[in-house]
């Protein structure tokens, strides 16, 4: 979709976003917000957008939750040890999103261990989730499982994983 | 249940719900955050995490095709080479090929080359000495003597610090550059691995700008948008050097290559066991032959003959 298109869309909806960034806990920084999200995808050549508003709302949730880690990060200096060459090789270090990610290998081999402790078919089905973006029908259809064993793996996975995450910032 | 693991557990049905590109129930969510504002601060932490999850989950080895080497031939192959820079004249495998430049504006590059299974040393000009492993295609410069490309195999640079005029090893898409030096390169396939034992390198100076300093390495490989750093014994860099091969959880992969460099035999992981980590010495001597049988105690695999060489394999059951 060009620009134009878009920002048409995007000022129909200029409530409904504003109103979704509050939800989000924007509070007084939501117009700001708002305009810092008008400000980023004006700069994108997105190529034809299927469900303009399915789009706008993902992108104001993207941008919520890049404000949210910021605002983490900031908090938890999680660079440090890039620095400091004693400090122990911990933490996720994220190098502008979207670009090469730096990672720990002891990391690596816990979501790796985590991945077996989940069994075959329940990693599987997580990586094609979660990784490869394939819907839930279509990983059912593909191992011959039912979706009700699809949904239940994933949530097992998801929550696996994000205690995983957990546990990394204990270290 | 208690009302907090409520909330977890919806705000993780969001994240997994989302995950689906074909998502449409913003409205329904909007409700959901708006319910309590407690929904936000779950789902933004859960969020977060499944994304940091994410980035490291994509760099798990899983089963894929083998790692592709060179197949490891002695002599090694000849390689064409632009006659513009070689006169046609290649000499044998092992020796320094001399470039003669058309043009002095030009590059005038030249190659050092090994055969597996046999390293090699060479001092440049500027005092900068470079230890060659087997398997190992290295691009000098006489125009740009403070540079390197490492083509493949595995090379340790001590380099001789001069602040004008950093030392930069060009492998794969990536560049390093010294900061007063001695580190190891090793490149395979589209693998690419830094470790430095004394001062430090900066990986990707105009990109990452990633920092090794003494006692880390690195790992990456094209395309995949992650880097892997750990620790590692500074004693234990280049240790190939003296038939050592130290290893703190390098994946299998990894080990059948540097096992392939080192000896000149044929060695490569099954993709099944390809991703497994590695912990341990391994101790190469002259009798290469003797050496796969060993492994399979030490690597906790099958060691299977395949031709001329040998292939890792999982223990049947």
């Amino acid at each position: 979709m060009e620009t134009g298109g878009l920002e048409a869309i995007f000022l129909a909806n200029r409530a409904r976003l504003l109103r979704f960034l509050r939800a989000h806990g924007a509070g007084d920084a939501a117009e700001d917000l708002l305009q810092e999200l008008w400000f980023k995808l004006s700069r994108v050549d997105t190529g034809p957008v299927a469900q303009p508003l399915a789009y706008l709302y993902r992108a104001a949730n993207n941008l919520m939750l890049d404000r949210y880690r910021s605002v983490r990060q900031t908090e938890r200096r999680e660079q440090d040890w890039v620095e400091a060459s004693d400090a122990p090789v911990s933490g996720l270090v994220v190098i502008s999103p979207g670009e090469t990610r730096l990672i720990a290998r002891e990391q690596l081999l816990a979501v790796e261990a985590e991945l077996q402790l989940l069994g075959d078919r329940t990693a599987t089905i997580f990586r094609r989730h979660r990784l490869d973006g394939i819907p839930q029908r279509d990983i059912a259809a593909e191992l011959g499982v039912s979706l009700s064993t699809v949904e239940s793996d994933l949530r097992r996975a998801y929550r696996a994983m994000i205690e995983l995450r957990g546990r990394f910032d204990e270290v | 249940m208690t009302p907090d693991q409520n909330i977890d557990n919806a705000a993780l049905n969001w994240v997994i719900r989302m995950q689906d590109p074909s998502f449409d129930g913003w409205e329904a969510f909007e409700l959901w955050l708006e319910a309590n504002p407690a929904h936000a601060d779950s789902y933004q932490a859960m969020a977060i995490a499944d994304q940091d999850i994410a980035v490291i989950a994509a760099a798990v080895p899983q089963p894929r095709p083998a790692l592709v080497l060179q197949p490891v031939l002695q002599p090694a192959p000849r390689r064409r080479v632009p006659r513009a820079w070689f006169g046609g004249a290649i000499a044998a495998s092992l020796a320094v090929v001399a470039g003669y430049a058309v043009l002095e504006t030009r590059p005038a590059p030249y190659f050092v080359e090994t055969p597996a299974g046999v390293a090699r040393s060479l001092v440049l000009a500027d005092g900068t000495k470079l230890d060659l492993n087997g398997g190992t295609r290295l691009r000098l410069d006489r125009r740009a003597p403070r540079e390197a490309v490492l083509e493949r195999g595995e090379v340790v640079f001590t380099v001789v610090h001069d602040d004008r005029r950093p030392f930069r090893v060009g492998v794969g898409s990536a560049s390093l550059v010294d900061v007063g030096t001695i580190f190891n390169v090793s490149r395979s396939g589209s693998l690419t691995t830094v470790a430095v034992s004394e001062g430090a390198v900066v990986f990707n100076p105009d990109r990452e700008a990633v920092h090794l300093p003494a006692g880390r390495s690195l790992r990456a490989v094209d395309g995949l948008g992650t880097i892997v750093l750990a620790r590692t014994s500074t004693a234990a860099v280049g240790g190939w050097r003296s038939g050592r091969l130290v290893y703190d959880g390098a994946p299998l992969d990894d080990v059948a290559a540097d096992l392939a460099r080192n000896t000149g035999l044929a060695i490569v992981a099954d993709p099944a066991v390809a991703g497994r980590p590695f912990r341990g010495v391994i101790s190469l001597n002259n009798n290469h032959t003797a050496l796969p049988a060993g492994l399979g105690l030490l690597l906790g695999v099958k060691v299977v003959r395949q031709g001329d060489g040998w292939r890792f394999a999982a223990e049947t059951p």
